[in-house]
């Protein structure tokens, strides 16, 4: 239905807002159709001024034009993997339809992608058929967010826990660090990613002619034959991805989630065949570590 | 305006935005740089490379904070959430004044991330004054409201945009960071004289003045903040300095940032215009 004419200030700016925020057409332009099928420019007509040079339409347009290249400017930066991974023509379909329907729902644009794994997995369609894939990728990129700028606890000095039993020693882990399991070796694309890119941009040579077409292609991988644990973590400022053993993930996991240690422990090695030697021994290297990274902290009070 | 209540009572020069390129340049060269403005949502983080760099920056140098989705003509209230964060960043940086945009910006928690224009009515003037004035008394640190370039305007518009920002002020109590380059877009692009909306502001609130490049399209102006300042604007900016006095300036380059040497030499062109010149080379 065609809105009326808006007389408040509430009205005016959802209206607004419903206008700036419906996606382009293919040519990059204003939607010439309202929602109800009206022409747009009786809309715009309807709350925007026109000048000797443009009409309401055209000035209105200045506006979606501005939201839907901003937007889809920082989607692009933050997910170039899965760009990648889908090539160019789906990645631009997949960012309107999550944008559209998603928008940003925060004062920073830092959080733009915080929904994308949630409806990637309810639209598969929309990055068949590397569905698989794009979600491993999805997921490390928007680790990669987190791991940049999440808080940071003091790190728990070895002292503190040497002479807590283990059925009493509960740890957090730091708010920074993303644990997940992968199907692919995303952390080996985006270093692959990553020369390609300097490649093309000339930051490593100067090399830039004929390689160009190199970059589009698609970054592809098979899915690894037994699951990837991946910790996506900062040190130093800097993100980094650290692939863990299988019992080493379950244990953080395990630990953040609350459990003690003796549980945790039990836990992670609930499928291993190791010996109780060996197990203490792996279990002390991975402290030495994780207590070198300063990941291990206070556990969160309950 | 040299220094006021809207200013924390400072005085200071000209100042460049801080800008991700010219982090190394900064922290490892050290330039005589008066201040720095920061655009605060990019410092309203928790932890990690962005709170370390600021950190280093404020031992160094004055920062004042410019922030770009308040939305204080939001037809909504301020958001809680981003004001606790906002606060939070206030107490590291000590900013003498805080500045937003006199725009709006979201709906129903749905961001633009755009600044877009306000409609000039009576009703707009009160729900602007009544949230900056929200905004002040949770942050505690006087409010400049910088005013923003607009391509287009409002049939319910009931007075022109210097009145309209001089109502919000002046109900708001509160101080304007005037944008010569944001008047001189929107002059162009709804055929008015830039010098009237000059004279029409009130030069004792004028806490801060921005200066920056815009691109010319055939049918209208963008302010892209990607260019060095044009002379119409170097015009406009003397006008208003001779208007408010020596007043803190800031040269504004967003996009296709160039060198920080090429960016502080053209913001220390503003030192031509203003009265009893202190202004350091680059």
């Amino acid at each position: 239905m065609k809105p009326s004419p808006p007389s408040r200030l509430v009205d005016l700016q959802a209206l607004m807002v419903r206008a700036v925020m419906r996606p382009l057409t293919r040519d990059d332009g204003m939607q010439r159709n309202w929602t109800d099928g009206s022409a747009t420019s009786e809309v715009a007509a309807q709350f925007i001024r026109p000048n000797d040079r443009l009409d309401s339409f055209d000035r209105l347009q200045i506006y979606n034009q501005q939201y839907w290249w901003r937007l889809l400017g920082n989607f692009e930066e933050d997910f170039r993997g899965l760009r990648a991974v889908l090539g160019e023509r789906q990645f631009d379909k997949l960012a309107v339809a999550y944008l559209d329907h998603c928008g940003s729902r925060s004062w920073t644009l830092r959080d733009l992608g915080r929904r994308l794994e949630e409806f990637l997995r309810a639209h598969p369609d929309l990055t068949a058929p590397q569905t698989e894939l794009a979600l491993d990728m999805v997921r490390v990129e928007w680790a990669r967010t987190v791991a940049f700028d999440e808080a940071e606890k003091p790190p728990l000095p070895a002292n503190k826990v040497r002479n807590i039993p283990p059925e009493l020693l509960r740890l957090g882990l730091q708010p920074y660090i993303v644990l997940l399991e992968l199907n692919h070796p995303i952390d080996h694309l985006l270093g692959k990613l990553k020369r390609r890119t300097e490649i093309e941009t000339g930051s490593v040579s100067n090399a830039v002619s004929g390689v160009r077409s190199r970059g589009r292609r698609r970054l592809t991988a098979r899915p690894s034959r037994s699951p990837i644990y991946l910790a996506v973590h900062r040190h130093k400022f800097s993100v980094y991805y650290k692939r863990l053993d299988p019992e080493a993930f379950r244990l953080l996991c395990a630990l953040r989630k609350g459990a003690p240690l003796d549980k945790a422990c039990e836990i992670a090695f609930s499928f291993s065949s190791d010996s109780p030697e060996v197990m203490a021994e792996k279990v002390q290297s991975w402290f030495a570590a994780w207590m070198n990274f300063g990941w291990l902290t206070r556990p969160p009070a309950v | 305006m040299p220094s006021s209540r809207f200013n924390a009572f400072t005085d200071y020069g000209i100042g460049i935005g801080l800008r991700i390129p010219h982090y190394q340049h900064i922290l490892e060269k050290k330039p005589v740089v008066d201040w720095f403005e920061i655009i605060s949502e990019n410092y309203m983080v928790d932890a990690g490379r962005p709170l370390h760099v600021l950190d280093q920056i404020l031992e160094q140098y004055r920062v004042v904070q410019h922030g770009v989705s308040m939305y204080f003509g939001n037809a909504s209230r301020p958001n809680r959430d981003h004001l606790r964060k906002l606060k939070k960043l206030v107490k590291r940086t000590h900013t003498p004044w805080l500045s937003d945009h006199l725009c709006w910006g979201s709906v129903d928690g749905r961001y633009t991330h755009d600044l877009l224009p306000m409609p000039y009515t009576w009703e707009a003037v009160e729900t602007t004054a009544a949230n900056i004035r929200e905004v002040r008394d949770f942050v505690e640190v006087p409010i400049a409201v910088e005013n923003v370039s607009s391509y287009a305007e409002f049939h319910m518009s009931e007075m022109s945009e210097w009145e309209f920002l001089n109502e919000v002020v002046e109900r708001a109590d509160c101080g304007i960071l005037l944008d010569v380059n944001n008047i001189y877009v929107s002059s162009k692009n709804h055929g008015f004289d830039p010098q009237v909306y000059v004279d029409a502001v009130p030069a004792d609130r004028v806490a801060q003045i921005h200066v920056a490049g815009h691109s010319k399209f055939e049918k209208y102006i963008l302010d892209t903040h990607d260019h060095p300042v044009l002379d119409p604007v170097w015009k406009l900016y003397a006008h208003a300095i001779e208007r408010a006095g020596r007043t803190a300036t800031l040269l504004e380059w967003d996009d296709r940032i160039p060198s920080f040497q090429d960016v502080h030499r053209e913001a220390l062109k503003a030192a031509r215009f203003l009265p009893n010149n202190e202004a350091v080379a680059a």
